[in-house]
């Protein structure tokens, strides 16, 4: 099972993605609306990945980043960024973010952040994970 | 250190006489040095695995695979040095010298200093 938190106080902003990830039998999604609640809930539980909005409320989705190494930094995070490639390069160096994704995520940005955790898991703990495909 | 393993990223084969890799994640191989009552006694390699984006922690899983204690390092992200930690893996740092062998043997003898916060590299500056 691979757990996923998305973290935005507009949830319409992750709607499409989540919609996405739902397909897929072998991903658990959980919402939460704030920076500080997600790091809150993860100091208790762990996640294979957090997706956060651009903003939190309380803080972006970088500072986010930042934050959740303290917590745990073998949790994975995607942001959700307007930045150029280059740029959000730059800003997010050294937090290990496994990807900058649109201000709209959507089915592509879902399944090629799937397959890149996949991917990512494989080669951190050497077992296979999560290869059901949700069909069409 | 008296007693432990030390790995440094290498440059190309690696080995006591190698160069030092300036980033661990995209080094070529870990040179891997084996030290008992503070001679060295075995030096190996091993090769680093593919560098993907959000990987940071792969060599961290590999080091702790491969029993490391210490790592020393020219440059290092936050989060890969949290990871080292919470593998309880120590990180040292020495950003000048090129050579494996004059590090290596000042973390033995106590020379070399641990990596601090501030000695990442990036950290990211909050910008969305």
């Amino acid at each position: 099972m691979i757990r996923l938190l998305l973290v935005t106080p507009y949830r319409k902003s992750l709607l499409e993605l989540a919609s996405a990830m739902e397909k897929y039998d072998d991903v658990e999604l959980t919402w939460t609306e704030s920076g500080q609640k997600a790091l809150d809930m993860l100091s208790e539980t762990s996640m294979d990945l957090v997706v956060t909005d651009k903003e939190l409320g309380d803080m972006t989705g970088l500072e986010f980043a930042e934050k959740l190494l303290r917590v745990n930094p073998m949790i994975n995070s995607a942001v959700l960024s307007s930045l150029p490639s280059h740029e959000f390069h730059e800003a997010s160096e050294g937090l290990g973010v496994l990807a900058q994704l649109p201000l709209r995520p959507a089915k592509a940005d879902a399944e090629n952040l799937l397959k890149g955790l996949k991917n990512l898991k494989n080669l951190t703990a050497g077992i296979t994970i999560g290869d059901k495909d949700p069909g069409p | 250190m008296q007693n432990g393993r030390i790995a440094v990223p290498s440059m190309e084969k690696g080995g006591l006489d190698g160069q030092r890799s300036g980033h661990f994640g995209h080094c070529d191989v870990f040179t891997l040095v084996d030290v008992e009552a503070g001679e060295i006694k075995a030096v190996t390699t091993i090769s680093n695995q593919s560098h993907v984006q959000g990987g940071c922690m792969v060599p961290v899983n590999l080091m702790a695979e491969h029993n490391v204690n210490a790592l020393i390092v020219g440059g290092i992200g936050m989060r890969p040095l949290m990871g080292f930690r919470q593998a309880g893996i120590d990180v040292y740092h020495d950003a000048v010298r090129p050579e494996i062998r004059p590090v290596v043997e000042d973390l033995i003898a106590g020379k070399l200093s641990a990596i601090t916060d501030n000695q990442v590299c990036g950290g990211g500056q909050g910008g969305v």
